[in-house]
């Protein structure tokens, strides 16, 4: 009971989320807007408990990652699947924006070609083909929103408490993560000192992370086998795909 | 055990969270794959976070691999929904909760929460019985519209 009234900054949004995306989930019931309410709640609180009193570093963080849960929140309780898929996009670009933000140009670069570009379009066409005759009463109901909401949501707070006993230990990086990295160009007697040595894929010299060079300088020599089986990867997935696709004929799908 | 949270880590987890929901309640197969991804997301943007955090570039050649991963995933997917589309002509998960066994229960539940079976009214098309061979109306699994497609001969 202590342990409650210790933690109930984290307790709390967590089941007013969970009450509100159960609310939210498509079903016979008419209180969504509420379920609405409640999600938005749980996200204000969420952020509060991650200031903690002191302002966030740039209104970019709270603005994109805001966007970003109410776009995942919506897309997973959107009744018509286009609408999901076009919800699924925002999600994308807005993990796109946290990707830039930390420091990882050209993996936002990469998320955008392939998921906007090819992932997003493919599918947007494949339920266009399938449902031509508009909304499908499959995509009215929901399997079992409560049992999910409230498993998924407790998978969530574990997943937060983690992190939380994470930061407690390594709280001198925590406290000022975008500050640490920004500032002091990263110099292996600084931060041999707070963190564990391993040479392996770091930045040298004045690098910063993240940059293009040193990215691709590890990925083609400390990942190099690595490369070589995600390429074969991609070649047998697509043979399994075309192996796998029906035969069909032409103009039906 | 006050706030300590990096803000990117939260909006992570809780990608992770919202994607399960979403893979575990969905019955649109697509929906369903777009969930799956959107846990991914979740996944790289905390190995991003952590990259960062720890000064090295592993993290994102991580996110990396797991973007290529999802891509192969995304065709896969793809290709099984167009087949499993092609028998039922619909994109309903729960079509398939036949394949369970005889003496398992429905993976479903009851159907309080859940509206009517899709049912098609879209016309048949003309189909000729084949000379010969009685057609079998109790087999389960021979809808309507399905017997005249496993082939390209119609074409």
């Amino acid at each position: 009971m202590s342990w409650i009234q210790q933690n109930w900054p984290l307790l709390l949004p967590l089941v007013l989320g969970a009450i509100g995306v159960w609310l939210l989930m498509p079903g016979k019931r008419a209180i969504r807007p509420l379920g609405g309410l409640a999600a938005l709640g749980a996200l204000a609180l969420g952020f509060q408990l991650v200031a903690g009193g002191k302002d966030i570093h740039g209104a970019m963080y709270v603005v994109i990652s805001t966007f970003c849960l109410i776009a995942a929140v919506l897309m997973i309780t959107s009744r018509n699947p286009v609408y999901g898929a076009l919800w699924f996009a925002l999600v994308t670009l807005c993990v796109c924006g946290l990707f830039l933000l930390q420091s990882a140009p050209f993996l936002a670069a990469a998320s955008i070609i392939v998921y906007a570009g090819a992932i997003i379009v493919t599918f947007l066409f494949v339920m266009m083909l399938a449902q031509q005759s508009g909304a499908s009463n499959y995509d009215q109901s929901s399997r079992q929103p409560f049992v999910a909401s409230v498993i998924a949501f407790t998978l969530l707070g574990m997943l937060l408490i983690t992190f939380q006993s994470w930061g407690v230990q390594h709280a001198k990086i925590q406290n000022d993560p975008l500050q640490a990295i920004a500032t002091s160009p990263p110099t292996p007697a600084t931060t041999s000192e707070t963190r564990t040595v391993h040479a392996f894929s770091r930045p040298v010299g004045q690098e910063q992370i993240g940059e293009l060079r040193g990215l691709g300088r590890a990925l083609f020599s400390d990942f190099l086998f690595s490369v070589e089986i995600a390429g074969t990867l991609l070649l047998i997935a697509s043979i399994g795909a075309i192996a796998l696709a029906p035969r069909r004929a032409q103009g039906t799908l | 055990m006050n706030g300590s949270i990096h803000p990117t880590l939260l909006v992570s987890a809780a990608l992770f969270a919202l994607g399960a929901i979403g893979f575990l309640t969905r019955r649109n197969l697509i929906l369903m794959i777009l969930s799956a991804e959107m846990m991914l997301h979740g996944v790289g943007l905390a190995m991003v976070t952590f990259g960062q955090i720890h000064n090295n570039n592993e993290g994102q050649i991580f996110t990396i691999f797991v973007l290529t991963v999802a891509a192969c995933e995304a065709g896969l997917a793809l290709a099984l929904i167009l087949s499993l589309y092609h028998r039922t002509k619909s994109l309903d998960m729960d079509l398939w909760s036949a394949l369970r066994e005889d003496d398992m229960p429905s993976p479903v539940g009851d159907d309080s929460t859940r509206g009517p079976v899709e049912i098609d009214k879209r016309p048949v098309p003309p189909i000729l019985t084949p000379a010969g061979l009685p057609l079998d109306p109790k087999t389960p699994l021979q809808p309507t519209r399905s017997s005249h497609e496993e082939t390209a001969t119609h074409v």
